[in-house]
């Protein structure tokens, strides 16, 4: 029983090191504020899924668990290790105890004591939930098993297992270097797991090799409703059974390898050759020892740190660990490169923007682990290998020595950083892309990469000397991490307060590093100022000989503090105050900046004072006159207006409720009516006015209104990124949703039900339901008209060209300014977009049907030079997609079709009357692989189309179900001309996306989830969950039957007047059902009415030969039908449905080719079928295609054995 | 030159009274500070060294205040700690040249001769350059010595620079250091009191924190000449000579402890009188036989 007292022992002597209560400490204090508060949050816990709730648990546990390591290595790592660096392992190796005896009660006890400092997070959860501030909503009650199922499968087997490793490659290599190694390799491989799983089809592989299980967490709860997440424990069985068997394994063998390798002996045989000693010839002792004048001064101090720097640089550098970071971060990248810029599985050019967002996306985090490994390594350098005591006695100032450490560790970012360019430019040529942007490269790399590496060095070497113990150092930086990354929830959300904040904002080719260089350098200044002004404390607080308390370095910190870095410290204080005031000024005084409680209270307010004007009459807006001056140098623009508006109500109008726009820089000139009115009410935070007339607008009847606005852009904003890049320089962008309107508008409202609830509001109903009368006079849109005239006057910079809806009437240029007159011949949703920048214009026709005629169309793309790749894509999707339309929907309303480019600020298209903006970073740079994934300019091309009948021609009233109007069936437009140009098996790629699409949304539901035809503007129904169910729709009963549905609704519903309101989903539905034979109504009822769902899979298969021609194949199928309620709680329901079967039988060239497809009818939750078919049958399906909404779609189809 | 030590004390935050009250007056040449394990010979180098601050008291050297002007001490000084590491994976050469640069040596071609020269006098001119990992404890130590010397220091701290030396190196080194303490202010600390007999003009003797006693090493010797009395017994006796005589050293002859005798007079006629060296001078002032006196 030696090995037991060997196990008391260790607990013995980790029960007296303060660092264990440290360590428990940590993890309790990140466990209780995690469960306490809203501050911390780690994975999970939002909306609807509790905080406590069993998925959320598990998830926060593998996090703790896994990137805790450090804490882990820490305990484990030293525990054979430290008898080596204390030099008593000569001692104990020659002490009468057995290796086992040793190594088995070292590990145990060092393993108890590990599990003892995690359950630190056990209790800090446990304790937290029961905290009296906790919002009991957000809670489930409370259950212990929660906290101890997940513990005991993943926390427990994942310390076991780092344990193993950490513990003797501890004691094998005798070095804590290689046990760093590990944490880099471990966290290479949940990197690489990380990365698979962007992959649909790679999830199970990501699941499996995850060291630490977070992915096979995910994985396994991927598809799980709110319901389910809070209700079931994540079981151990499947791939959670099997990566843990994996990683246990892994830790198993180590052990085995580990214990047998492991040698009592006290000096380690050394795998390196011993170092010859070469005859460099005899000491000659008569030789005179020169008197060599020593010099000092500034030429010497920058030799001195030049030299001192460089050796640090280079001890880094020829280090292990360095290589092994740097080695594995590059290695990710590699692996990543593959799908750069992936939108619905294409890829696109890799740009020199698209690799920066690759390299600062992946290597960020190598970046965090060489900086907080190497500041402590750095600081302890000496001290490690025993040299402070004649360092210190160098005359070499306290500054030049830390100030070297500091440099040597930048320089080898930069070279980092320079590799990272040449990785970037090699990937780039590899993948056949020559245009390198180096000014781009060097220009975000050496500015904003840069500065951060520089300020958050200097903030480590702070900490490490302040604190000065290494680990705890460590453990303090990811601390810090932490806490910069939620001072947003503690109210300090201004940059000014995030430590390195401001940024460079996005690039885009179209408009360079645009206006936001000059922000981003005024924080750089302010935050640099802020370290240079900490550098000489920490200088001062160095340890330099053997004063290591905090007491007495504080005591002798004044003394320390020399003229000259009393000189920096106080300059740089003073930059980083007058910094501060300019960004201040610039800011909050130029202009106005709320922070997200500030600005919730703003929306809570509006809605409490105005809500009772959302549905007040109001005339409607016929006719929209604009003149507009853009000037793009100054990101300034000026609007004179003219709205005429008309009286549809039976009533007289007498107040006219103005709502003018939000954004701060915008300033309103006049507001005035061509008729005597007077302001009534004044809301003026809001900008809200009620205007009353002197004599009221009688039904029938027009008035006008009058307004001129400026939007000046004055110095810059706290965070350029949001709301400022409409205007800019090159690549003008913005829509009609800041100029006047009229009533109420629900859109400033808060959307966050704990938001609202914070703000003494009721919890937001997100749509009005289909029976109520309120909205059927309302479009999608917007409530201000059913239809507007429109014509606008344009001025710009003389070198770019303006567009906006309608028809070019005329062009000039006038005082170096260039003109543009549009003017639309009918009229059209009060919704417009306007762009300015420096354009290339391809120029195309198509001929269309236009009833019984036809009628020319001419088609333009506006695109910024070099960006030409997929002009060709998207002219054929224009043509195709608007040929199919009017042949099947009806005719187009135009003459004309344009896309135009605008820079990736953000990444979307949106279709205007007759006019695409299209951003640079959606469609223009896709690479697109002909046969091999979706063409995404051409399908996104064809979807905007569609928008020009679902949309513009057709709009939803605005209640539940309006968005299928304009999105779900802009999808199926999609998808059909998809179908004529590609396979099937590529428009099922796409759908596999849109699935997937779906059924994650789902699982993050804030409110309740709703069947199709009621929803509330959800994007993952109405695209994910509207493409599959249209695509199978159109399977069930026959795209022309569904074309002749939307043929009709189009035809019926096309103008407001014929039925006095929008059209509904409940009209939509009775067009489809009369179309709809009587056996297939149920699919109508599942698709739009119902949450619907199957489980079904083929359970075996085998066949018969009855002759070369003739095969006999039985199948037996489980089919399950479940019914899913909107927070996802399901029930299995009766099966009465027509299902595909499909048989395959494999080609000589090893494709599966289909050689069956039949609906059956199932009824029973299993069958059996026997099918003839005439070829050698390779594998079986129910669903093959994957119509059906089905949550585990592999198990769909199997082999035949 | 000239360095002045008064009332220099320290109590570490363990408790440990490593200094007290300790003043001492240390001329040009070598200097020999003679004390057992945990006197507090290391704390006092460390604090000359700059490596440390006193509770209380002052060094100057001249007019240089030690502890305020520590940057200044730093430029004149060479300074061998007791326990020292180096990093494994330079070579001799390669660490020499880069500590002499931040000695302040600027001239490549100077510090080239100067540490040739130094590998040489410390006989590592073969080794320099094997890696400082592979070096023996010996080799190493002499590493520390050569690094001590560069830049002609003025003020140089030794702590047990002989430990680990064979004596052909022991004899080198001491020869090296003697040369170079003609100008410069040598404080070799040491408990093999043949170093400081052999060495050194003056001398202090500390135990404990406290300094028993300084002077140079003839005139102590002489002030205990004919009190110091030597007698063979056996090993049973020894408790019994303990009782009554002020035993200050005992060593083995020939398996039979020798034992030496603080006595103004002959105890007895058993015992003979011998010549006292600077060995009994140090062990009566360390085990406190003086005080009684």
């Amino acid at each position: 029983m030696t090995w037991f007292r060997i196990f008391l022992f260790e607990l013995q002597y980790r029960k007296e090191r303060p660092v264990t209560y440290i360590y428990f400490g940590i993890l309790f204090l990140v466990g209780f504020f995690t469960m306490s508060s809203d501050v911390v949050s780690i994975g999970g816990g939002t909306g609807l899924v509790k905080e406590n709730a069993p998925t959320t648990i598990a998830t926060m546990m593998v996090i703790l668990s896994g990137f805790m390591m450090m804490i882990t290595s820490a305990i484990m790592g030293v525990a054979v290790l430290r008898d080596f660096e204390h030099n008593t392992h000569s001692m104990i190796f020659t002490s009468p105890i057995t290796k086992f005896d040793y190594l088995i009660g070292r590990f145990l006890g060092s393993f108890v004591i590990t599990v003892f400092v995690f359950s630190g997070m056990l209790f800090g959860f446990m304790l937290g939930e029961f905290m009296p501030w906790r919002d009991p909503s957000r809670l489930l009650s409370f259950n212990l098993w929660n906290y101890l199922q997940p513990f005991l499968v993943f926390s427990i087997p994942n310390l076991f297992f780092m344990g193993i490793l950490f513990f003797f490659t501890g004691a094998l290599s005798r070095k804590m270097m290689v046990i760093y190694v590990q944490w880099i390799v471990l966290f290479a491989i949940y990197q690489l797991a990380v990365i698979l799983t962007r992959e649909i089809d790679n999830r199970s592989i990501a699941a499996l090799l995850d060291p630490i299980g977070l992915n096979t967490i995910r994985n396994t709860i991927q598809y799980w409703t709110v319901a389910e997440q809070n209700t079931m424990n994540i079981a151990f069985k499947g791939m959670v059974f099997w990566n843990r068997a994996l990683w246990l394994g892994v830790g198993l063998i180590t052990m085995v390898i580990g214990y047998r390798n492991f040698n009592f002996a006290i000096v380690k045989s050394s795998i390196i050759k011993p170092y010859e000693v070469k005859d460099y010839g005899t000491s000659d002792f008569t030789i005179s020892v020169p008197r060599i004048a020593t010099h000092f001064g500034p030429r010497t101090y920058l030799i001195q740190l030049a030299k001192l720097s460089n050796f640090y640089f280079k001890y880094i550098l020829r280090g292990i660990p360095f290589w092994s970071i740097t080695g594995f971060g590059f290695l990710l990248m590699v692996v990543n490169s593959f799908s750069i810029g992936q939108v619905f599985g294409s890829s696109s050019y890799p740009t020199t923007y698209l690799m920066l967002e690759l390299i600062t996306g992946d290597f960020t985090i190598f970046f965090v682990i060489i900086l907080v490994f190497y500041v402590g390594e750095l600081v302890w350098r000496e001290r490690d290998v025993n040299m402070d005591f004649i360092q210190g006695s160098l005359p070499v100032s306290d500054f030049v020595h830390l100030f070297s450490k500091f440099l040597g560790l930048i320089m080898v970012f930069v070279v980092t950083l320079l590799s990272l360019i040449a990785f970037g430019v090699i990937i780039q040529a590899i993948l056949g892309y020559y245009k390198f942007d180096l000014l781009v490269y060097f220009g975000i790399l050496f500015s904003e990469t840069l500065s951060l590496l520089v300020l958050f060095s200097a903030m480590a070497f702070f900490i490490q000397v302040l604190v000065n113990k290494k680990f705890l150092g460590h453990a303090l930086m990811i601390l810090f991490f932490i806490v910069m990354g939620v001072l947003d929830e503690l109210g300090l959300q201004h940059n000014l307060f995030q430590f390195g904040g401001g940024n460079l904002g996005i690039y885009s080719d179209m408009n360079g590093f645009g206006h936001f260089v000059r922000s981003f350098l005024w924080f750089d200044i302010y935050w640099l100022t802020f370290i240079s002004f900490l550098f000489p404390l920490s200088v001062a607080l160095v340890v330099r000989g053997t004063e290591s308390g905090i007491k007495q370095r504080w005591k002798a910190w004044k003394s320390r503090l020399n003229p000259h870095l009393i000189i920096l410290s106080i300059c740089s204080l003073m930059l980083f105050g007058l910094s501060g005031f300019y960004i201040f000024y610039n800011t909050n005084i130029l202009n106005t900046f709320k922070s997200t409680v500030e600005m919730a209270a703003y929306q809570a307010t509006y809605e409490k004072k105005l809500k009772k004007y959302e549905f007040i009459k109001q005339p409607k807006i016929v006719d929209t006159k604009l003149k507009m001056e853009i000037y793009p140098e100054t990101r300034d623009y000026t609007v004179k207006g003219t709205y005429v508006l008309k009286n549809y109500e039976s009533e007289p109008i007498q107040d006219i409720h103005v709502q003018l726009g939000q954004d701060d820089d915008l300033y309103f000139r006049e507001v005035t009516f061509n008729q005597p009115a007077a302001i009534k009410e004044n809301y003026e935070p809001f900008r809200y006015y009620v205007y009353q007339l002197k004599k009221p607008l009688l039904s029938g009847d027009s008035m006008e209104l009058h307004f001129q606005m400026e939007y000046i852009t004055r110095g810059f904003k706290e965070d350029p990124n949001i709301a400022s890049t409409s205007v800019v320089y090159n690549g003008t962008f913005l829509n009609n949703m800041e100029f006047p309107s009229l009533g109420y508008s629900e859109a400033l409202e808060l959307t966050s039900d704990n938001s609202r609830k914070k703000n003494g509001l009721p919890p937001k109903n997100r749509m009005k339901s289909r029976e109520d009368s309120c909205c059927l006079g309302i479009n999608f849109v917007s409530d201000d008209s059913h239809g507007t005239g429109f014509d606008i006057t344009i001025g710009t910079t003389a070198d770019q060209i303006a567009v906006a809806p309608g028809y070019l009437q005329n062009s000039w240029v006038e005082d170096e300014r260039r003109y543009f007159h549009y003017k639309m011949d009918q009229p059209m949703i009060p919704f417009f977009s306007i762009v300015s920048a420096r354009y290339e214009v391809l120029k195309d026709q198509i001929v269309l049907p236009h009833g019984e005629g036809k009628k020319e169309v001419d088609l333009e793309i506006y695109y910024h030079k070099g960006h030409e790749y997929n002009l060709e894509s998207m002219m054929q999707g224009m043509k195709n997609a608007l040929t199919y339309f009017s042949e099947n929907f009806g005719p187009y309303q135009y003459k004309q079709m344009r896309i135009l480019e605008y820079p990736r600020y953000t990444s979307n298209a949106q279709s205007f009357a007759n006019t695409v903006p299209f951003s640079e970073g959606i469609g223009f740079m896709t690479k697109v692989e002909k046969d091999e994934n979706v063409d995404v300019p051409y399908f996104v091309t064809a979807h905007e189309m569609a928008h020009q009948w679902w949309g513009h021609q057709l709009q939803g009233a605005n209640v539940q179900g309006s968005s299928v109007f304009s999105e779900t069936l802009s999808q199926y437009s999609a998808l059909m001309v998809m179908k004529q140009k590609y396979s099937e098996e590529q428009v099922k790629k796409y759908l596999k996306q849109e699935l997937n699409r779906y059924l994650r949304g789902r699982t993050t539901e804030q409110k309740r989830e709703m069947p199709l035809a009621q929803v509330e503007n959800q994007q993952y129904i109405h695209y994910g969950k509207g493409a599959n169910i249209m695509y199978a729709l159109q399977d069930y009963i026959g795209e022309d039957h569904v074309n002749r549905v939307l043929r009709h609704l189009l035809r019926d519903w096309k103008s407001f007047e014929s039925h006095g309101r929008y059209v509904t989903t409940t009209d939509l539905l009775e067009y489809l059902r009369e179309e709809t034979p009587d056996s297939l109504q149920n699919v109508i009822t599942d698709f739009f009415e119902r949450i619907i769902l199957y489980e079904n899979r083929v359970i075996e298969s085998s066949f018969i030969k009855k002759s070369e021609h003739e095969y006999l194949v039985d199948i037996q199928i489980n089919t399950q039908k479940i019914e899913a309620d909107s927070i996802g709680n399901t029930r299995d329901i009766m099966m009465n449905d027509w299902i595909d079967v499909g048989v395959f039988t494999k080609e000589s060239t090893g494709k599966e080719k289909l050689i069956y497809l039949q609906k059956h009818h199932f009824k029973e939750k299993t069958s059996t079928l026997r099918i003839k078919v005439n070829m050698l049958p390779s594998s079986v399906g129910i669903d093959p295609y994957h119509k059906l909404i089905d949550r585990t779609p592999s198990d769909n189809t199997v082999a035949i054995n | 030159m000239n360095l002045t030590i008064r009332n220099l004390s320290k109590t570490y935050a363990s408790g440990v009274k490593a200094l007290n009250k300790v003043s001492l007056n240390i001329p040009v040449g070598m200097f020999g500070l003679l004390g057992p394990n945990g006197a507090g010979k290391s704390s006092l180098m460390r604090t000359i060294a700059t490596l440390q601050d006193p509770d209380e008291g002052s060094i100057m050297l001249d007019d240089l205040n030690v502890l305020r002007q520590k940057e200044e001490v730093r430029k004149i000084l060479g300074y061998l700690p007791q326990e020292f590491g180096v990093y494994p994976k330079v070579s001799a050469e390669v660490l020499l040249d880069h500590l002499a640069v931040l000695k302040g040596i600027v001239n490549k071609a100077e510090r080239k001769e100067l540490t040739s020269a130094l590998l040489n006098k410390t006989n590592l001119w073969q080794a320099r350059k094997k890696k400082l990992g592979g070096f023996s404890g010996g080799m190493k130590q002499r590493f520390g010595i050569a690094q001590a010397l560069l830049s002609n220091p003025r003020l140089i701290i030794v702590d047990e620079p002989t430990a680990g030396l064979d004596p052909a190196e022991r004899n080198r080194f001491l020869n090296l250091l003697s040369e170079l303490g003609e100008n410069t202010v040598v404080i070799l600390s040491t408990h093999i009191v043949q170093d400081v007999k052999e060495l050194c003009t003056s001398m202090a003797i500390i135990n404990k924190g406290c300094v028993l006693l300084e002077g140079n090493p003839i005139g102590t010797i002489e002030s205990i000449r004919g009190k110091i009395w030597r007698k063979t017994i056996e090993k049973k006796e020894l408790e019994a000579f303990k009782q009554s005589y002020q035993v200050i050293s005992e060593r083995l002859i020939a398996g039979k402890p020798q034992i030496h005798v603080f006595s103004d007079s002959s105890p007895d006629n058993s015992f003979e009188g011998v010549g006292p060296d600077l060995e009994d001078v140090y062990f009566s002032h360390v085990l406190g036989a003086m005080e009684k006196f």
